[in-house]
């Protein structure tokens, strides 16, 4: 017998014989311990408070819940009564006030039900109970409509602490508040949670709420923990597939990344698809996927729910170093510089010329062998030479974008043969496929594929046109890993805009790793999670793009950061402790 | 996002360049050299080597531009003329051009060693005076037709070379050569897929141009008295009719100097035409979009 506060094991909820609610959820909780479920709307997030609590039994719900060694499944409604409010207290989502009613009276209701408490000590409790959560004890007389959500939500929030239970489940407690108010009842619950040590339990879309309130994380979808590890870990580098998108959908300051959605759609709980649940919308499902379910794993100090360990790693390089001689002079364009990606994850590479940058590019993409450190891609080296089909199949993986368009595109073919052959040098794609798949590649890039445009020559088109051919080119053969030398250093305002939505969706899509090289600070930025800034072959800088295009550390970084071209003045790049800085974003 | 629309049905239609006037009169003044060589037995009305009647002869209607010293027939001298200039133009060219290949293209894409060589060498065989080499080799050869033409080719291998090996170059640091390689391409197909549509123009009007060289260089070679003093080439027609003191004083020269003269200057200007006109077909740029 452990001694566990709160112990479920295998729930799963089902409504009415179809509906899929809850697939299998496990976890304990110790007391004390804060535990934040986050999910999206529909994930069963809400469904699973419920049972914690007995409020849905059997035959809906299978599985076991235990409070103190309690089942509460198939438990008789007196034991439940004796359990709720007292040892276990849920604030549900939303207001739980009646709105004919006083607030006061709604408070106090818990302690005259359950407690001998006199009217006057009653009342005085409440009183106390409305100091902890600071709601201004004179409130407690009005009606719930005369109370603001704020108000109102700490007025919960002391109904729910009333008898001072060991566990409390707070069902989305920051939902609709204005960002001020969401803080400041964040604030309260962190400083009751301190003082009274209860377990915490948060039920929040809200991901950066989430973290702040509870150490540790689970993230559900489609009613299946995807997700279980350190809430600040799982938030900052998530491993699962599904909490990374989870994450990059959601706007925050800590990231300057421009927001991306999910790819495909929400799913449906009639039809959880088989095997991995979030298979159809994963970049790196692979036949395992749909055919068996995964388990969790422990991977990266965290447990994940994926046959992979979560996010694949596409690139690892490590220790590169690249010497140019020529006659007796000798250049060190790259010294011991490491980089790694996953799927779906970008890293900008940033430094004035002669930085190292070009070289590093060409060295990950295979065009130049290092003199020392390895390149990994998926685990296994980059050969060294072109010979071979496996050198070659390698090769198809990782693809180069080049700074002009105009050198990296035959003038001789037109756009179809340029687009098709990559496809022709393989065998990947039947060649009665391939017209059609140069057409869908192109249409992935927001160019038509009409039988004039696929006939054109590179000199019948736009610059912003020629470099998404060249993207259309790179991608076709559908590799893991992309590396961008500066794409868009030719390219006026409105086609780089167009050229990096149309890279951004293709992340999206494909799980495409991205390595941006570039001297723009502003457009590295709203593309990558990690900024690596080089100067004369040398890793100067490396961290979150927020931290190096905002809060720079290396004399490089911060000369790149001050000639980022800006519209206005900008104020100095360490604004005062607790300034909002609106740059980001 | 634009809405996918395959055409499938559609075939692919070429764009081509309109042939440019100059191209055309090029093309048909080496379309009659060509018609006039290939029947020149037809079109003779004498053997061009037999003495077919007196020396000196004016035109008649058995010969047709009168006789030359020894009582052989000019216009039949004429016609085969073409025959011996096309000769010297096709093999000068193709040897020209393949010489330029062998020193000029593949060591400029295997590069190392082969490369510094074959740079030198090119650049020393540039030094050679051309003409004078050409005099010294044909008055070595003596009569040896063949052995002049062949060394007409390989002077004319240097400066062609010069000018692919630099095309070669450039194309090989050209990043659609990158984007290939890094596909999977390997260094035969980048040769065949890239390279050779790249110096295929480069070739072509490399060989065009070279054959009017030859021809211009064979004809003054021979009138400089190079060469088969037996053999029948626009060259030694003028050689002969101009060692004719005062050809001038007589009209002679009409139907002696300048026929052969306007053949040379014929033959030289076709090539040159067809190759300033075949330019554009192989330079993108150029192809009007219909």
């Amino acid at each position: 017998m452990s001694d566990a506060l709160l112990e479920v094991e295998d729930l799963r909820v089902r409504f009415g014989g179809e509906v899929d609610a809850v697939r299998s959820v496990s976890f304990s909780l110790d007391a004390g311990e804060s535990l934040a479920i986050v999910g999206e709307s529909g994930s069963g997030k809400s469904t699973l408070a419920l049972c914690l609590l007995g409020l849905i039994q059997p035959p809906e719900v299978s599985g076991s819940v235990r409070l103190n060694g309690q089942d509460l499944m198939g438990a008789s409604n007196a034991v439940l009564r004796s359990l709720r409010w007292s040892t276990a207290a849920i604030a549900l989502q939303g207001s739980p006030f009646n709105p004919v009613a006083t607030v006061g009276s709604q408070v106090a209701e818990p302690l005259r039900d359950r407690t001998s408490l006199s009217r006057s000590q009653a009342h005085q409790r409440v009183a106390e109970l409305a100091a902890e959560v600071a709601l201004d004890p004179h409130l407690l007389d009005r009606y719930p409509h005369q109370l603001s959500g704020g108000e109102r939500r700490r007025a919960a929030l002391a109904m729910t602490l009333a008898l001072d239970p060991q566990l409390v489940i707070l069902d989305e407690p920051t939902a609709g508040l204005d960002p001020a108010t969401r803080q400041d009842v964040v604030a309260a619950i962190q400083k009751l949670a301190a003082q009274r040590g209860f377990a915490l339990i948060v039920i929040s879309h809200d991901l950066p709420d989430a973290a702040r309130l509870a150490q540790r994380a689970i993230v559900l979808y489609a009613g299946e923990a995807m997700e279980d590890g350190d809430s600040q870990l799982v938030m900052t580098e998530p491993a699962h597939p599904y909490s990374w998108a989870l994450i990059n959908a959601f706007p925050v300051m800590s990231t300057t990344k421009d927001l991306r959605p999910i790819r495909g759609v929400a799913p449906d709980p009639r039809a959880v698809p088989p095997g991995c649940p979030f298979h159809p919308r994963c970049t790196q499902a692979e036949a395992q996927c749909w055919e068996t379910r995964p388990s969790m794993l422990a991977s990266r100090g965290r447990r994940v729910f994926c046959h992979f360990g979560g996010l694949k790693e596409l690139l690892s390089a490590s220790g590169l170093s690249k010497t140019f001689r020529s006659g007796s002079s000798e250049t060190r364009a790259l010294d011991d510089v490491s980089i790694s990606l996953r799927e779906g994850q970008s890293v900008g590479i940033i430094g004035p010329s002669g930085s190292g940058k070009s070289t590093l590019a060409r060295i990950l993409t295979g065009h130049l062998a290092p003199d020392s450190g390895r390149v990994l891609l998926g685990g296994t080296e980059l050969p060294a030479s072109w010979r071979g089909g496996a050198a070659k199949a390698m090769r198809r993986r990782i693809q180069l974008v080049m700074q002009d368009p105009a050198d990296a595109l035959s003038p001789r073919l037109t756009v179809e043969a340029l687009v098709r052959e990559p496809l022709d040098l393989g065998d990947e794609i039947a060649p009665a496929d391939r017209k059609r798949a140069v057409a869908e590649m192109l249409a992935a890039v927001g160019l038509p594929s009409s039988g004039s445009f696929l006939e054109a020559h590179t000199h019948e088109l736009s610059g912003g046109q020629l470099q998404r051919v060249a993207l259309a080119r790179a991608l076709v053969l559908r590799p893991k890993l992309l590396v961008a030398d500066e794409p868009t250093a030719m390219l006026d305002a409105s086609e780089q805009a167009r050229l990096l939505v149309v890279l951004r969706e293709r992340q999206v899509e494909m799980g495409l790793g991205l390595i941006l090289v570039s001297h723009d600070m502003a457009v590295v930025r709203k593309m990558v999670d990690r900024i690596v800034v080089l100067d004369n072959g040398r890793v100067v800088e490396e961290g979150p793009s927020e931290q190096v295009s905002v809060v720079p550390t290396s004399a490089t970084a911060a000369r790149l950061v001050a000639s980022a071209p800006a519209f206005m003045p900008r104020r100095a790049p360490s604004p005062p402790p607790g300034d909002v800085d609106e740059r980001s974003r | 996002m634009s809405v996918i629309d395959v055409d499938t049905a559609a075939p692919p239609k070429r764009h081509r360049a309109r042939p440019s006037a100059l191209m055309l009169i090029g093309a048909v003044v080496l379309g009659l050299l060509v018609i006039v060589a290939v029947l020149a037995p037809v079109l003779a009305s004498n053997d061009p080597k037999a003495i077919s009647g007196p020396a000196l002869e004016q035109p008649s209607a058995r010969h047709w531009l009168g006789t030359d010293i020894p009582g052989r027939d000019i216009f039949s001298k004429l016609v085969y003329g073409a025959r011996a200039s096309l000769v010297v133009a096709l093999i000068g060219g193709s040897i020209a051009m393949t010489g330029a290949i062998v020193v000029g293209v593949a060591p400029a894409l295997l590069g190392g060693f082969a490369d510094s060589v074959s740079a030198r060498l090119v650049v020393f065989l540039l030094a050679l005076p051309g003409l004078p080499l050409l005099i010294l080799i044909g008055s070595l050869a003596g009569n040896n037709r063949l052995a002049l033409t062949l060394v007409i080719g390989f002077v004319g291998a240097a400066p062609n070379a010069r000018i692919l090996r630099s095309q070669t170059l450039s194309l090989r640091q050209r990043g659609f050569i990158t984007a290939a390689r890094g596909c999977g391409g390997g260094p035969l197909y980048v040769l065949r897929r890239h390279l050779v549509p790249g110096l295929g123009p480069l070739i072509v009007v490399g060989f065009v141009n070279w054959a009017g060289v030859a021809i211009g260089l064979e004809a003054g070679l021979a009138f400089l008295g190079l060469g088969d003093p037996t053999g029948v080439s626009w060259g030694l027609m003028l050689n002969r009719a101009l060692s004719q003191p005062g050809i001038y004083y007589s009209p002679m020269w009409t139907w002696w100097v300048l026929p052969a003269g306007l053949g040379i200057a014929l033959a030289v200007l076709g090539f040159t035409f067809v190759g300033v006109g075949l330019e554009p077909n192989f330079n993108p740029r150029w192809l009007r979009a219909s």
